[in-house]
């Protein structure tokens, strides 16, 4: 029997733009430049209300994932990728909607969030844990292969402004790594660095996969979401364009891409 | 097979729009209780780098304006503090009055300053101003230090039973700060000026309270203005203990105190939750 992993429930997401970021509302300036403004024949305080408006970043998006399952979410720039992502890792709220997750979700974002050059190592890899949201003791538990996965043993008590950016990248990504979750949430920008790297990172989510785990992939790279997905969400302006086999979504998407089909 | 075995241990998360109103979720809290610690230790850890001149500093700061403020006012000024030497007078008030102001400073920061985590990584935002209160009080002992060094040195009021109202006194002030600094920080999302603004408020914070004069100094009927600013009562209650000045504090008005504080500090909490929200969206 199969169990769901993950109810998307009619998710909108509405950002207020304003075109005048600057100016913003209420502000020490704009309250001094009114009476200037009024002189000099502007429309006054007021003009920040005429000049924000709406914008729907995602409108509508519902799907369901089970567990162990593997889906790639595809689509340009502005279409909403991020901002689901975003709401999926508990970063950002919807506007409306509901999102119910029945695994222990990890985000992975970026490598090294929280990563300090003042601090050793070893206390890097306990604060980037701990905001990746493991334990403590689940630290302690890992922390041996962390540093094996990293190569860098010798320099576990060095501050980490010493490193090489290889080897900062290297126990960053260790850290990542060594996340055991059900459900990971992962964004492709973070397979930075090298090809080696890239390759290991993409070697390390099929090994999740392998193990039962149920992934969420972001890219616009094609290629990696027919690799590791079976499954592919194309986002475009917000709305899910096609939900299906991920050799069929991606096919669609890069004949849109290329301007075959509009 | 693993996987679904533990699914049953696991209350699934529901999420869903910002409601107008949420309060703090302490099991959540509790739950990220090691971030908070690893929070307070890089704090500490990076202050303390250079052990020998970071501690000093700490130290030295209260001690300077020490030596200025008994030169202006308790010198040249000459402010009546009755029988007690300016510089105790001052210095009693000024550790408190610098822990106060740490915690505001430090936890109206705690969100514009941790955009980078905030926008890459969940966890329970509350966890960034509540660290800085930690670190507040360790800065608070280190000052504590100097200020008995000098109440041993007067003699005139040795330590006693007295200061087991410390502990009470410092929960009550911490979480005083802790909703002020909770305030500013969720205003500091939407209003930028806050930035500047904040050096200049806490300023005149502490002008007006009674640090480096005696609240007698006002007229009789005008009084009173001091004591709606809750930092008076509680240096009131500090320089009970440390330098027998005045009345030992009824339980009863420290129960009103804490009722007072904490319902600033829910308020704080709440207002801070709203623009945990905002923040994401607007950055």
């Amino acid at each position: 029997m199969t169990q769901l992993a993950l109810r998307v429930e009619n998710i909108w997401k509405e950002y207020r733009i304003r075109h005048r970021m600057e100016d913003p509302q209420g502000s020490f300036k704009s309250i001094l430049n009114a009476p200037f403004n009024r002189l000099m024949g502007k429309s006054g305080k007021y003009t920040h209300l005429e000049q924000s408006e709406i914008f729907i970043a995602l409108r509508d998006i519902s799907f369901n994932m089970e567990v162990g399952e593997s889906v790639g979410l595809i689509g340009r720039n502005g279409a909403g990728k991020s901002t689901l992502l975003k709401i999926l890792s508990r970063i950002a709220r919807p506007s409306k909607g509901k999102i119910t997750l029945y695994q222990r979700t990890n985000s992975l974002l970026e490598v090294g969030t929280g990563f300090n050059a003042e601090l050793s190592g070893r206390e890097n890899v306990y604060l980037n844990g701990s905001f990746l949201g493991m334990k403590t003791s689940e630290i302690n538990r890992k922390f041996d292969e962390i540093v094996a996965f990293s190569e860098i043993e010798r320099f576990i008590d060095t501050p980490v402004k010493y490193y090489s950016s290889g080897m900062y990248l290297r126990l960053a990504f260790s850290v990542a790594v060594n996340l055991t979750p059900e459900l990971l949430v992962v964004d492709e920008a973070l397979a930075v660095g090298d090809a080696g790297f890239q390759h290991k990172s993409l070697a390390k989510m099929k090994e999740l996969l392998g193990s039962g785990a149920t992934i969420i992939l972001v890219s616009h790279n094609d290629h990696a979401i027919r690799d590791i997905c079976k499954r592919a969400i194309w986002l475009d302006k917000g709305v899910i364009r096609m939900d299906g086999s991920s050799a069929d979504v991606v096919d669609r998407y890069v004949k849109f891409v290329n301007g075959e089909i509009s | 097979m693993s996987i679904i075995k533990k699914e049953n241990t696991f209350a699934p998360i529901v999420i869903t729009p910002p409601a107008s109103l949420e309060l703090p979720d302490f099991r959540e809290l509790w739950e990220y209780r090691g971030l908070l610690f690893f929070l307070i230790w890089r704090d500490l850890k990076l202050r303390f780098q250079q052990t020998v001149i970071g501690f000093l500093w700490i130290l030295l700061q209260p001690l300077i304006l020490m030596l200025i403020f008994y030169v202006v006012l308790g010198i040249l000024v000459k402010v009546p503090t009755g029988d007690i030497p300016y510089h105790l007078f001052f210095l009693s008030a000024f550790v408190v009055w610098q822990f106060f102001v740490q915690i505001v400073n430090n936890s109206s920061f705690s969100l514009v300053g941790n955009i980078g985590v905030i926008t890459k990584s969940y966890f329970p935002r509350l966890v960034l101003p509540l660290s800085t209160i930690f670190s507040g009080l360790v800065d608070f002992m280190v000052s504590l230090i100097a200020l008995l060094f000098f109440i041993a040195i007067n003699g005139n009021h040795p330590i006693g039973p007295r200061y087991l109202l410390i502990p009470v006194l410092l929960i009550l002030t911490a979480l005083f700060a802790s909703g002020v600094g909770l305030l500013f920080g969720a205003l500091m999302v939407i209003y930028r000026d806050m930035k500047n603004l904040l050096g200049f408020i806490m300023m005149i914070w502490m002008y007006a309270s009674p640090i480096m004069y005696p609240a007698s100094l006002a007229p009789e009927k005008y009084r009173f203005l001091f004591y709606i600013n809750p930092l008076t009562s509680l240096i009131d209650s500090y320089r009970w203990v440390f330098l027998r000045q005045g009345e030992l504090p009824s339980i009863g008005y420290l129960s009103l105190s804490f009722i007072v504080a904490a319902i600033i500090w829910f308020a704080g909490a709440i207002t801070f939750r709203a623009m945990e929200n905002k923040i994401v969206d607007v950055m």
